[in-house]
């Protein structure tokens, strides 16, 4: 299909889809002048702060190249600091604002660019992303830790509410000032990035980051000063934003920067006015949907999904041209693959554990073998993940939508009395909907596949689970398999029946990893443009490889539902709790089987915590843990299981050539490392000043260049 | 030492430290070594021009003495000073300016802006126009432009006329004459000429010999990552035909075996 008529398809599709949404839920209010005018006047202080967290992002994005999923969180932690020093401390709000917003916010940034954001440059996107979201679940754990969510904050507006009124609608002066902020802002980044040098470099670097370091610009300068406007902007936004949530969620705050999100994918993440505009539709639509619409029964969520709709929208209408420059990072060494007889010994022998396991388990409390089970479940969802994301490369964050819409599948299909073929059913209703996202994965490119991937698993979350032929109000029985005259009710069996469907799985994806497929894989993810010059059918493997990846989701998620027992809407398979799975998955090591394992232990290990210590600090350390398990990916981005495979096959005798390979690493590693300024020894300010004096370019002696020339 | 002794030019005294030295270095990418233990010196106020073919391992000696390739064994010194390992926006600061291969221009800043990014290196924004504009008043016409919609010869003019404001110590230039109409690249020669005159150190890399042999005080060919032979362009001059046809020479392990 050409560009022009998949563009026009979507625009035609866009455009009927708002107008019957329009249709069908409209409220009956008046569409005249004083209704368009309040209208305008209650958007436009939304629109303010969703382009000042747009802004924040694309800064921060087009400078060092890291998409911030954590945003919104920095400016949720930093709007509570703010709360903490006027509301609990008394501080008056002229003191703390500059402050919070001047002081702490700038120091976090460059805390942040300095301890983990420079250390991400040139890493796989997923890891990157994964770090970004890691660092969200720290800043909401520890914003828990420290203001309790028991008791309820709130931040009083600026001028206590007051304000003047233009047609029906109070436009108070908090509001009034959050619309001028945002325009400050937009003259002052303007005159920032056209005027100053530092504004220059920044743009500079968008263009060519090597040559911007042979000009002598210091990216370290530019990513923390990137960094620290990032969080300085957050900051203003979240304060700004406080006091119109309820009782300041944390998680509330933390997910408004969504809305965000789609604003900077309007100005492709690089223009400022067009996310500003961006901005301005996205605030009008959602005024839009509040003033006009009325959403009731199972679409009673729309409202809520509206700004992953339009990210997701808005997506679509991108042009294709204009997505290529978001690509994966370079790969630096590619994984190991084991063999599928290794990977059969290796799997069969943790299946043999998992056995000898469940005789030490409990009978009577089957609390723990419950929690292994979900925790074989989370590694199979994981393993889906493996061959989309560690060896195609396309980054997926909706690995839990898929297997909610294949718990649904299960439980209508026959999963109700434990049949076998419901099982499959489920993985044949995801499959399709997997290989519908290669469709748009042909035109994105990863981070907007993956942020499309991520509105589609809050579409799902907010749209689907509560139509009536999917869960609907109410509960759904689930039960579990009969399979060749065994019932496998009983947790014990339970958890021995995941683990074999997990063992056969892994090897049958490390079978398919060895095949052609495999290789075509790897390929498309090394380069797309040469893997379609050697003869590969992009659109055939990125459909394969989707379906693939929807089915294994789908299989996982008819056993979560066995796991869960019953099915209602509000179960486990949120957007928000998909994120963990990934990130498990990339601490562990995304391109491997034992990485899915990971992924399980990590979910099992975070469910026992969570549910034996009953105190908030634990509860906060349940999100406060994977933001610490980024430190993790940092050191070892391809990783966890790969130094423990490699430390386990040194000690097998026939494995020399992982003896070998160690030995090579730890040379290389005993290399000294060549720090930013020099290889043994800073290269100093005196240093600088010596060979100026040695080339006589020192300011007492006249340059030779500079004489010939005036000459 | 290498052949480099062999063959003194005049003005060369023996307690002069050269500006630009390589000593053994090895370097290139990865696991992967391009060059093979190359020694160079660059002496102050000599055009050193480096020749080869395709492969030879020329930008690669620009790389490491850019600072974008730490060696992976050997020295670099500027001034006698060890700079190994140093990265390449300090080693800019430090006065070492390269005019990379193809366009070495930010194409969506604007001509002023592209210059303004000259001005890390220490001098006013003013001082920089001044110098750029006084060497190529067409780029002064052209000051609001943005540079991705300059010509190839401007572009390249721009490259170079930044690369100049800063009154680098030494200047790097690679491949000045790629994908340019041989009249453009004329001109672009008789900037370089100009500049040389001026006493600027220049380490000039290029594929055709030619247009640079005139204008090199010393000149040197690389070969399979080896710096061959060095010496005033006329002796360079017999040799280079030799090295481009792969005729035989003194470091036959250079040739993989037909």
């Amino acid at each position: 299909m050409s560009q022009r008529w998949s563009n026009l398809l979507v625009w035609a599709g866009t455009i009927a889809f708002i107008v019957l949404v329009s249709k069908a839920a409209w409220a009956g209010n008046p569409v005249n002048g004083t209704s368009l005018t309040n209208l305008v006047v209650l958007a436009l202080p939304v629109a303010g702060i969703i382009a000042m967290s747009a802004t924040g992002l694309v800064v921060v994005y087009t400078t060092t190249g890291v998409f911030n999923f954590a945003q919104g969180a920095i400016g949720m932690f930093l709007a509570y600091v703010d709360w903490e020093l006027t509301v609990a401390h008394g501080l008056p709000q002229a003191v703390a604002l500059p402050l919070v917003v001047l002081v702490i916010a700038p120091l976090l940034g460059i805390g942040l660019d300095r301890a983990i954001m420079r250390h991400l440059q040139g890493k796989q996107l997923v890891v990157q992303l994964m770090v970004t979201v890691g660092l969200l679940f720290a800043f909401v754990g520890l914003a828990n830790m420290i203001w309790n969510q028991n008791n309820a904050h709130s931040m009083p507006q600026l001028f206590a509410g007051k304000g003047f009124h233009i047609g029906d609608v109070l436009l108070t002066w908090h509001r009034f000032i959050t619309i001028m902020v945002a325009v400050a802002l937009a003259i002052g980044l303007r005159i920032l990035l056209v005027r100053t040098r530092i504004g220059i470099a920044m743009r500079a670097v968008v263009d060519n980051r090597d040559l911007a370091a042979l000009e002598g610009a210091r990216s370290s300068v530019l990513s923390s000063f990137a960094w620290a406007l990032g969080c300085s902007v957050a900051a203003l936004a979240g304060i700004l934003i406080a006091p119109e949530t309820a009782d300041m969620s944390t998680t509330t705050l933390t997910f408004l920067i969504l809305t965000a999100f789609a604003a900077a994918v309007v100005g492709r993440l690089r223009s400022l006015p067009l996310t500003y505009l961006g901005a301005i539709i996205l605030a009008l639509a959602t005024q839009w949907m509040a003033s006009f619409l009325r959403f009731s029964d199972r679409w009673t969520n729309v409202p809520d999904a509206l700004p992953t709709i339009m990210l997701f929208i808005v997506l679509l209408l991108l042009p294709r041209a204009e997505v290529q420059f978001a690509r994966i990072g370079q790969i630096r060494r590619v994984e190991r693959v084991s063999s599928v007889r290794d990977t059969a010994i290796g799997l069969a022998a943790f299946v043999a554990f998992m056995a000898i396991l469940t005789l030490f388990l409990s009978s009577s409390d089957p609390t723990n073998t419950n929690r292994l089970a979900l925790g074989m479940c989370t590694a199979l969802l994981a393993l889906s993940l493996v061959p989309l994301t560690g060896w195609a490369g396309q980054v997926s964050l909706a690995p839990l939508a898929f297997a909610g819409i294949g718990a649904v599948a299960y439980t209508r299909l026959g999963g109700a009395h434990g049949s076998v073929w419901a099982v499959f059913l489920a993985a044949l209703v995801t499959i399709p909907v997997g290989a519908l996202f290669a469709f748009p994965a042909m035109r994105l490119q990863g981070l907007y596949l993956a942020l499309a991937t991520l509105a589609f698993a809050a579409m799902v979350e907010e749209v689907f689970y509560t139509q009536p032929f999917a869960v609907g109000p109410g509960e759904r029985p689930v039960a579990r398999l009969h399979l060749l005259g065994i019932d496998f009710s009983s947790p014990k069996s339970f958890l021995i029946l995941v683990t074999v469907v997990f063992g056969l799985c892994g090897v049958g994806v490390v079978a398919l990893r060895r095949s052609p497929f495999g290789r075509r894989l790897v390929a498309l993810r090394d380069s797309e443009a040469a893997s379609v010059t050697v003869g590969v059918n992009i659109l055939e493997t990125k459909l394969a490889v989707f379906a693939l990846s929807a089915g294994i989701a789908g299989f996982a998620g008819a056993f979560y539902a066995m796991s869960f027992g019953t099915l209602n809407n509000a179960q486990g398979f949120q957007m928000i709790a998909g994120l963990p799975v990934v990130l498990a998955l990339v601490i562990g090591g995304v391109g491997f089987v034992a990485g899915a394992l990971f992924a399980g232990v990590f979910g099992f290990v975070t469910l026992f915590v969570q549910d034996n210590w009953h105190i908030s600090l634990w509860i906060a350390l349940f999100y406060l843990a994977p933001g610490l398990a980024v430190l993790g990916i940092i050191q070892n981005p391809s990783g966890a299981v790969v130094p423990i495979g490699e430390g386990f096959a040194r000690l097998l005798p026939w494995r020399k050539d992982a003896k070998q390979e160690y030995e090579e690493m730890t040379a290389a590693a005993a290399e000294p490392e060549v720090g930013e300024l020099g290889l043994e020894r800073p290269f100093a300010e005196s240093d600088v000043l010596l060979v100026d004096r040695e080339l006589g370019i020192s300011n007492d002696v006249p340059r030779p260049v500079a004489a010939a020339r005036s000459s | 030492m290498t052949s480099m002794q062999a063959v003194p030019t005049p003005d060369a005294t023996d307690d002069e430290v050269p500006i630009l030295q390589l000593a053994a270095v090895r370097a290139g990418y990865g696991r992967i070594d391009v060059l093979h233990g190359i020694d160079l010196e660059l002496r102050a106020g000599e055009v050193f021009a480096l020749l080869g073919p395709n492969g030879a391992g020329k930008s690669t000696t620009l790389a490491v003495c850019s600072g974008q390739i730490t060696p992976s064994t050997g020295g670099m010194f500027l001034c006698g000073r060890d700079v190994t390992g140093v990265a390449p926006d300090a080693l800019a600061r430090a006065g070492v300016c390269l005019i990379p291969e193809g366009r070495g221009i930010f194409p969506n800043l604007n001509v002023l802006e592209n210059l303004r990014m000259a001005t890390f290196t220490g001098h006013s924004f003013s001082q920089v126009l001044d110098l750029a504009f006084a060497q190529f008043p067409r780029l002064g016409e052209r000051r609001k432009q943005t540079a991705g919609t300059l010509s190839g010869g401007e572009q390249q003019m721009l490259s170079m006329a930044r690369a100049l404001a800063t009154e680098p110590a030494v200047l790097l230039i690679d491949e000045l004459s790629m994908g340019l109409a041989p009249i453009i690249v004329e001109e672009l020669y008789e900037h370089v000429r100009r500049i040389a005159a001026s006493g600027l150190s220049i380490l000039i890399v290029e594929q055709f010999a030619h247009e640079i042999l005139g204008l090199a005080d010393r000149a040197g060919i690389m070969l399979h990552g080896r710096l061959l032979h060095t010496g005033p362009p006329a002796s360079i001059a017999d040799e280079l035909a030799d090295a481009y046809l792969g005729a035989e020479h003194e470091t036959p392990a250079a040739h993989p075996s037909q």
